[in-house]
């Protein structure tokens, strides 16, 4: 027999969304169910502050693509990123102590819950990894016009 | 930066380096019954990609196009229009090129564009077919993508031949109107008389926005910029509510058609309709599988179910979100299809993970026969008087006929093509980045012997004449038995190094089976087995 290997979510890994967010939202006392997770919500989002300890540019930890562990006031938290060309392609790289910012909102992805980015900001710099859908960007996103142009001359 | 530097990187990359000590492996000579004459004629052509050009990050990337092999090696004329993630390049004329088809039906297609070309690895699945993957990787330009190839009949080619009912699925991206560029997804059907379009329905999922139902309207011309296209390669112009799209004729049943307009980029193809009346859906089992975009990554389900035309059972779905793994055994619980009375064909199912009681399963789809059609999921997440989509994903739906499957149906020659996401290290800076694979392999006893090409996009280069192997376990044949179990399928490739993937499959009938990959949550890849004839 194979069973199915979603299971329910644990009230535990919910207990930590509030422990990590900004002290802006931290009166947010309403648990979202976290079924209503499987989708993006900007109405639910939330930021980090916090210092980079570990940039990997493709983790096959779920969801496949780029992570950051951050070091915020509450503990360390695994931030998804998405996928890690359009922060190349902004020129914006997360070096380990490096100080950001990021909006974004817990999900649920099978038997677990991750926090997933919309904006990364750096400083001066903010790229956007997720549309307000939460759909993942794309380098040709951030194309300028003279760029996408410049796409004329794919054969 | 970089993707033609990263082609100097590419004696670095995940399949040619970390090999010192191993030699490299080739394949066999290959054996069969296919030679260069076996491509002659008008073909229609699509793939869905990325490319490169240097100077910017890999865009996506969809052609669509006619080609005219002679059978002798060489291509003797043709045209491509070209949408690279909403910008076009219109009737690029094709100027020459050649290809090789060798006896195992692989082979290779250059398609010459002035001083530019593209090259295809390609498996012949007919004399009237084939899969292709682009090998693209010139000093101008590096492109990859899956895609295929049909016949087209000439005596078609004039705008009278579009007529009756079609059922079409476009995906790709929207044309950014929020902003940033999301994914979409339509799904539908339309009828058309000679020209215009007198009816039709469609169901949108536009970067999570849902439109249910809508009405289709628009026609089919000539390209009154190059007229002389339609009756040369059977390409025109359409448009279809608001936007244009550029179209082949393949034959009086299907037509390939590319977005040119709005930014959008959207490709597919319509197929003619026959009697889809649910009555003809008694005791059918279906095999799906949809692919795209979730919020958390790429997403391929892959599954089955058996309906009477009025109720759902046997349910069995399994997911590959961003790298995790699900698999859904339904309990059968508010299982549901319903057929749409005022558009034949259309309908919708229903049905529940135990796990996810609050936003179950639920799809559209077209039927363009009894046997066939397409699917759009459209499942959402209800908060309060919020509904958000949880991914933007669409495909293929097909009967499943011939069971049981075993090794003494499932025997013989076979394309096998896979695309998708997976892991890359192209010169030292690991993504996420497009991976297509086009083989040819012979199974016998369910275990699967031949040789294939590769392209990891960010590599740069492929790499060709991959040594494939593998071997297929049926666990559930056509998936009705109640215990859960899947039919599974592995798959070696060897060059210098070697991986090996797994897949769940599911059949559609002895000479076609759905997969997607469903250990290692380094890749998120789905394909089509499909029997040469």
């Amino acid at each position: 027999m194979i069973h199915t290997n979603r299971i329910r979510l644990g009230i535990v890994a919910l207990g930590i969304v509030p422990g990590f967010i900004s002290p802006a939202h931290a009166q947010q006392t309403t648990q979202p169910d976290v079924q209503q997770l499987r989708a993006y919500n900007v109405s639910r989002e939330v930021f980090l502050l916090g210092t980079v300890v570990k940039f990997d540019s493709a983790s096959d930890t779920p969801p496949m693509g780029a992570h950051v562990l951050l070091q915020t006031a509450s503990g360390q938290v695994d931030v998804h990123l998405g996928n890690a060309k359009v922060l190349q392609a902004s020129h914006l790289e997360l070096n380990p102590g490096d100080s950001v910012r990021i909006v974004g909102e817990p999900l649920a992805l099978g038997d677990s819950t991750y926090f997933a980015a919309r904006i990364v900001q750096k400083g001066a710099q903010t790229v956007a990894v997720r549309n307000t859908k939460g759909f993942l960007t794309t380098p040709a996103s951030l194309m300028s016009p003279a760029q996408k142009e410049a796409l004329r001359g794919v054969r | 930066m970089k993707r033609l530097l990263l082609m100097l990187a590419a004696a670095g990359a995940l399949w040619s380096a970390a090999c010192s000590g191993n030699g490299i492996v080739n394949p066999p000579p290959p054996v069969g019954k296919y030679s260069n004459a076996n491509l002659n004629g008008q073909y229609a052509f699509v793939t869905n990609g990325e490319s490169f050009t240097g100077g910017l990050s890999a865009t996506p990337l969809a052609r669509t196009g006619s080609f005219t092999a002679d059978g002798l090696g060489n291509i003797a004329a043709g045209v491509e229009d070209v949408n690279a993630a909403g910008t076009t390049s219109l009737a690029l004329q094709i100027t020459g090129g050649h290809y090789t088809v060798n006896a195992d039906g692989r082979g290779t297609l250059t398609l010459q564009l002035g001083q530019n070309s593209i090259n295809f690895g390609i498996v012949l699945t007919s004399t009237s077919d084939g899969l292709m993957i682009d090998e693209t990787s010139t000093s101008t330009q590096s492109s990859t993508g899956s895609g295929n190839f049909v016949k087209q009949n000439s005596g078609s080619f004039a705008i009278a031949s579009i007529t009756g009912p079609y059922v079409f699925d476009f995906s790709g991206l929207d044309g950014g109107q929020g902003g940033t560029q999301g994914p979409e997804s339509i799904v539908g059907e339309f009828t058309a008389s000679g020209g215009p379009i007198t009816t039709g329905v469609e169901d949108v999922n536009d970067n999570g926005a849902f439109t249910t139902a809508a009405a289709v309207s628009g026609n089919f011309a000539a390209d009154g910029v190059n007229p002389s296209t339609l009756t040369g390669f059977g390409r025109g112009i359409a448009q279809l509510n608001g936007t244009q799209y550029v179209f082949y004729i393949v034959d009086s049943s299907r037509i390939r058609i590319l977005s040119t307009s709005g930014g959008a980029m959207l490709s597919g193809d319509a197929v003619a309709q026959g009697n889809v009346a649910p009555a003809s859906l008694s005791s059918t089992n279906f095999a799906f599988i949809v692919a795209g975009s979730s919020i958390n990554g790429g997403i391929t389900r892959v599954g089955r179910f058996t309906t009477n035309g009025a109720t759902v059972s046997s349910v069995l779905v399994d997911t590959n979100n961003a790298g995790k793994f699900i698999q859904t055994n339904t309990v059968n619980t508010g299982a549901s299809i319903s057929f749409d009375a005022a558009n034949p064909g259309r309908g919708t199912i229903t049905f529940t993970d135990p796990n996810f009681s609050n936003s179950p399963f639920r799809f559209v789809f077209y039927l363009s026969s009894p046997a066939q059609g397409v699917i759009q999921e459209t499942t959402v997440t209800v908060s309060g008087t919020n509904s958000n989509a949880v991914d933007v994903a669409d495909g293929t739906i097909a009967a499943q006929t011939a069971s049981p499957f075993s090794s003494s149906n499932i025997s013989g020659t076979y394309a096998l093509n896979w695309s998708g996401l997976s892991l890359q290290n192209g010169g030292g800076f690991s993504v996420q980045d497009e991976e297509d694979l086009l083989s040819e392999v012979a199974i016998s006893g369910l275990s699967l012997k031949g040789a294939g090409d590769i392209f990891q996009f960010q590599n740069g280069v492929p790499v060709f004449d991959l040594v494939t192997s593998g071997s297929i376990t049926i666990g559930s044949s056509d998936g009705t038995s109640s215990d859960g179990k899947r039919n599974t399928m592995n798959v070696k490739l060897v060059k210098s190094n070697s991986t090996t993937v797994n897949f769940v499959v599911y059949f559609v009938n002895p000479q076609l089976a759905f997969f997607a990959n469903n250990q290692n949550s380094n890749r998120i890849v789905a394909g089509v087995l499909q029997a040469q004839q």
